[in-house]
């Protein structure tokens, strides 16, 4: 018994991290209905800018992850100005096909930079927690995992109030459901896109930022994570940020329940399985406004 | 859509041109393989078998406008049961194709019905919820040799001939051979592929692409139709699967689920023009060139390894991307060539 | 229309002029030697690429330049003596870690560039995608720290390996656990639990360590499979925690090692013996970035050679020096060690055929007999069997010490070389932290 319910509490902490992924391509894809190949790339950039600052003037994360999300708001900008915004008047396919060429352009910009080395924080304040753990009712709870997932926490708290509790937020969803009829009410599209990649960018950023605290920072660090940040925002439903949050506290316990008593090769297969159960029944994810 | 073919000059001019492309396509591989540089016709091998996929995806993406990321699947079906046809039960590579196409269709069929419930971007995760299912069952199956995978025996000895019966290649006849399979197979997809665009059924594809209510609210099951249209692409990707099989002797389960299968038949499309019949040929024509060029050159030498030429490839797609979403065959070629023969153009083309 | 015509004539004639066009290369004196290097130089495997395209850029240095005092084949001197000097040239393919394009650009390394010999991928899985084409196209190839066994086993006639294969390296393993208690070691090493990736590097490795394991009387008390690329492997830790396996007989690369041990650490869970297979043991980043924190202490592990004593030869200082030119400082890992003294074999290889031939090549190759003065690595020699295996490539058995080197400890009499006592059992995680270099 003990195994499961430590599987589950394991899961939720991942569940958490997850969700700091997820939430940037919540912003841009859930909500905005942006198609974005690249997004694992902008949490590499932000691993790497973690990293980089860590080895160069010994910042520890935790304090440069406020620069690096001012940098990758305005990276995120960038890429929708001069890019994604061409994009939009043609196919929407064409954005998969345009975000596909940033993942390129991104990834082996890297490369040519840093090499394809693996690279590690060494010193910072969640290393330096590394070992310690929070024995609650006999279960383990790792702290510096559950100091990344409080903060996880608390950026989707400060989104979702942005998103539906302040005008800017509404004026986000009206664009994205209707871009003409919000023109009709003087909400500038185009600024509202930009917004939307700017925050997205950002955010995913600052999960690279934590994430380089416990992850191998590499050029192709992007992929893992990202796979199951699509299924997340999917699984929760588009245009809803409480349900990327409940969707990645589910993907991370299926995952690790599914380790725990299945081939372990299996648990990403079984958190994919999972999604398409649930659209069986729920097409438009579990808060999904479809 | 282009229109009927105008009468006279014009209409002399296209046959000209399609006699010259038949022309080049049949006769591409010979010089190369007098002269030896067998790579290019490899080449031509690449940009035949992703045209071919990439009118496949269309089926599903352009005509009946469904978003799927997960096409390889059954590229991964149809090159295993090929190749499990050939080694247990010593199967002819063309009777193999037949097998793989059979299996790979009846597997979508099952797969997809489920699925049509989803819409959209919705559908688009279901059909990566596949690809990174059949990752796992890929590399761990032990009937499919799991990650060890699967040689495909080649008996020795073999004229020309025989090679394109069998699609074995032993000696160096490789690069012609399947050059020529891979032309064959195009064709063959192209013919199907314009046959249905044309029939009652592309008819029902794009109405339930442009507008899926509104379809059904005049009867049509968008359901139906979008198992149809996956299936057909199924069957295409199958046929990709058991020539690249053949190709490379050997199917690995990270090899033939790899996220380029994906990526690249998809990429061919959109950047020809989605939806449109020549699109994905002009795509592929396009993309795999450049990238190999690059490869050859950026890819090399001192600069090797700094990923210089992904780096440039990815640059380029982002400006085509930027410079003719619409794909390339938007591009106003009636026009220009109007303008090159030294009229007017006979009326406005819209981009 | 008139223009129209005029374009396709011109089209059709140049196709016609480029078929009547230069044909092969024309004989002659060689004066350069083309070694085509067809590399994962992106994508997954990156990290390994890079590694073997240093040790290529280290060989061609050796051969190009007049070393006098490097006790290697062609050190001394510039160029291949046997063919008036030619210098050695290498062909950088990069092939993004796909099959595919391993197979096209192998095709174009042979047919347009005309490589003499083809060295590559890197990988096992891609290497037995190319040897089918290379072996039609009739020229020698070598995978040298390709460890797969399937590789050699089904016999193609121009692949030649200078590395030994997982089979033997595996197998030394399991000898230095069975001859351990003889010497002092633990005799109550009973349960193991196998610990493997996905891919066929690591599945290879599981398969010959189950059969082993059988063998050698141990209850395999777990058998798992992760995928790489695995974000978290908190649940695995638990189940290995709870099967209580004396030894952990473990196979991942870097990034999995790394949250392996985050989350082993965390669940406090360490076996009395850690045993590993190439990965991320043979990995130089991983290895430097153990440092910080006694990650990798008492873990142990195959090598082609035995590190702590080879470093000590002059012959293997230089080499490394001229290595961490091309490697931003990184120094030799095991893998370029291997790769290097295939390479240099080859280079020695062509200079005795004295020619470019394929066939002198072969004969040349299939002639060797190199003895252990001449390398940089701790084979016993280089001699092929009937598949073109070097049969002399053994292995040793290492284990990272306090000092987080790598020290040899089987066999025995190059162990006793290198003094060192293994550690057993291997330390917990506060041991380790308690003892980190602050």
């Amino acid at each position: 018994m003990t195994l499961l319910l430590q599987a589950v509490a394991d899961g939720l902490q991942m569940g958490l991290l997850y969700a700091l992924v997820a939430v940037g391509l919540a912003i841009i894809w859930g909500l905005m209905e942006m198609i974005n190949f690249a997004h694992g790339e902008f949490m590499m950039l932000g691993m790497f800018g973690a990293w980089g600052l860590s080895v160069s003037l010994g910042w520890d994360p935790l304090v440069s992850m406020v620069p690096i999300a001012v940098l990758m708001y305005g990276g995120g900008v960038l890429v929708y100005r001069l890019l994604m915004q061409r994009v939009q008047r043609g196919e929407v396919f064409t954005q998969i096909f345009a975000t596909v060429g940033l993942l390129f352009f991104v990834q082996n910009g890297v490369v040519a930079l840093f090499t394809s080395d693996y690279r590690f924080v060494e010193k910072s304040f969640l290393t330096g927690l590394s070992g310690a753990n929070i024995t609650l009712g006999g279960l383990r709870i790792g702290v510096p995992l559950l100091v990344g997932g409080l903060i996880a926490l608390a950026l989707f708290l400060i989104l979702y109030l942005l998103i539906d509790r302040t005008d800017f937020g509404l004026a986000l969803q009206a664009t994205a459901e209707d871009r003409d009829a919000a023109m009709l009410v003087g909400i500038r599209p185009q600024r509202m896109y930009a917004v939307a990649w700017g925050l997205g960018t950002a955010l995913v950023a600052i999960a690279g930022v934590i994430l380089a605290n416990f992850f191998s920072v590499y050029p192709q660090a992007g992929l893992s994570f990202t796979v199951l940040a699509y299924a997340i925002v999917a699984l929760g439903g588009f245009g809803s940020i409480l349900g990327t949050l409940l969707a990645a506290l589910v993907v991370g316990v299926v995952q690790s329940v599914t380790a725990a008593y299945l081939p372990p090769a299996f648990k990403d297969a079984f958190v994919f399985a999972s999604y398409i159960l649930i659209g069986l029944f729920r097409p438009q994810g579990l808060f999904g406004r479809f | 859509m282009a229109a009927s073919s105008p009468p006279g000059r014009a209409g002399r001019a296209r046959s000209l041109i399609w006699a010259a492309a038949v022309l080049v396509a049949l006769l591409y591989p010979i010089p190369f393989e007098r002269s030896g540089y067998i790579y290019y016709e490899t080449v031509g091998f690449l940009v035949l078998l992703n045209a071919m996929l990439g009118i496949g995806w269309n089926i599903i993406g352009g005509w009946a406008g469904q978003f799927d990321f997960g096409p390889s699947i059954f590229l991964a079906i149809g090159a295993y049961t090929a190749a499990l046809l050939s080694i247990h039960l010593g199967v002819n590579a063309w009777l193999a194709l037949l097998g793989a196409v059979v299996v790979s269709v009846g597997l979508c069929v099952a797969l997809t019905y489920p699925v049509t419930r989803l819409r959209g971007h919705y559908f688009a995760i279901a059909t990566v919820a596949m690809w990174m299912i059949a990752q796992p069952i890929g590399a761990t199956w032990p009937f499919i040799n799991g990650s060890q995978g699967l040689f495909i025996p080649v008996a020795p000895g073999g004229s020309f001939v025989h090679g394109m019966l069998t699609m074995e290649f032993p000696g160096r006849g490789k690069g012609l051979g399947f050059y020529y399979l891979s032309l064959l197979l195009f064709v063959i997809t192209l013919l199907g592929a314009r046959a249905v665009e044309r029939s009652k059924l592309g008819f029902y594809f794009r109405a339930v692409r442009d507008d899926q209510d509104g379809a059904e609210a005049i009867g049509i099951d968008s359901r139906l139709y979008k198992v149809i249209a996956r299936c057909l692409m199924a069957a295409i990707f199958a046929a990709g699967g058991t020539l690249y099989g053949f190709w490379a002797l050997a199917v690995f389960p990270d090899q033939v689920l790899e996220v380029n299968w994906n990526i690249l038949p998809m990429m061919a499309a959109v950047v020809g023009g989605l939806g449109r019949l020549w699109g994905p040929a002009l795509g592929a024509i396009i993309l795999i060139p450049i990238s190999q060029v690059m490869t050859a050159t950026l890819g090399a030498g001192p600069l090797a390894g700094r990923g210089i030429d992904l780096i440039i490839y990815g640059a380029v797609i982002m400006l085509i991307a930027g410079w003719r979403p619409n794909g390339l065959l938007s591009l106003p070629w009636a026009e220009w060539a109007a303008r090159f023969r030294g009229r007017a153009p006979a009326q406005p083309v819209k981009g | 229309m008139r223009i129209l015509r005029v374009i396709t004539a011109v089209a059709v004639l140049s196709f016609l002029a480029v078929q009547l066009g230069p044909g092969a290369r024309a004989a002659g004196p060689v004066t350069e030697v083309l070694i085509g290097e067809l590399l994962p130089l992106t994508g997954n495997f990156a990290s390994l690429g890079q590694q073997y395209l240093w040790a290529g850029q280290t060989v061609e240095d050796i051969v190009n330049n007049d070393y006098p005092d490097l006790q290697v084949p062609l050190g001394p001197g510039k160029g291949f003596p046997g063919l008036g000097g030619a210098k050695m040239t290498l062909v950088v393919r990069d092939d993004q870690s796909r099959g595919d394009q391993a197979r096209t650009l192998a095709e174009q390394l042979i047919t347009v560039n005309k490589v003499h010999w083809l060295n590559g991928e890197g990988t096992s899985g891609n290497t037995s995608i190319i040897q089918p084409l290379v072996d039609s196209y009739g020229i020698p190839m070598s995978c040298h720290a390709c460890a797969s066994p399937t590789l050699t086993d089904k016999g193609f006639k121009w692949f030649y390996r200078t590395g030994p294969n997982d089979r033997t390296m595996v197998a030394s393993v399991f000898q230095f656990l069975k001859e351990w208690p003889g010497r002092g070691g633990p005799s109550d090493l009973k349960t193991i639990a196998i610990f493997t990736c996905d891919n066929l590097f690591c599945q290879d490795n599981r398969k010959i360590a189950a059969d082993l394991a059988e063998k050698s009387g141990y209850k395999i008390v777990a058998d798992l499979t992760t995928r790489t690329g695995a974000t978290t492997l908190a649940s695995e830790v638990q189940r290995l925690q709870s099967a209580n396996p004396d030894v952990l007989f473990f196979v991942q690369y870097p990034a999995e090692t790394t949250v392996f041990q985050a989350d082993a650490k965390r669940a406090g869970y360490m076996s009395k013996v850690i045993a590993t297979s190439n990965g991320a043991y043979s990995d130089q980043t991983w290895l430097t970035a153990q440092k910080a924190a006694n990650g990798a202490v008492g873990w142990l592990g195959r090598d082609p050679t035995a590190i702590d004593l080879a470093s000590k030869k002059p012959a293997w200082k230089k080499v490394n020096e001229i290595y961490k030119k091309y490697s931003r400082g990184q120094d030799m890992g095991e893998l370029a060690m291997r790769e290097i003294t295939g390479m240099l074999w080859m280079a020695d290889t062509i200079n005795r055929a004295k020619s470019v031939e394929p066939a002198a090549l072969a004969k040349a190759a299939n002639e060797t007999n190199m003895t252990p003065d001449q390398m940089i690595i701790d084979y016993k020699g280089i001699k092929f069997d009937q598949n073109r295996q070097n049969e002399l490539a053994t292995g040793v058995v290492t284990q990272i010490g306090w000092d987080d080197e790598k020290h040899t400890i089987w066999p025995w009499d190059l162990a006793a070389q290198a003094g060192f006592k293994p550690i057993f059992p291997s330390p917990s995680w506060q041991e380790r932290e308690s003892r980190t270099k602050k």
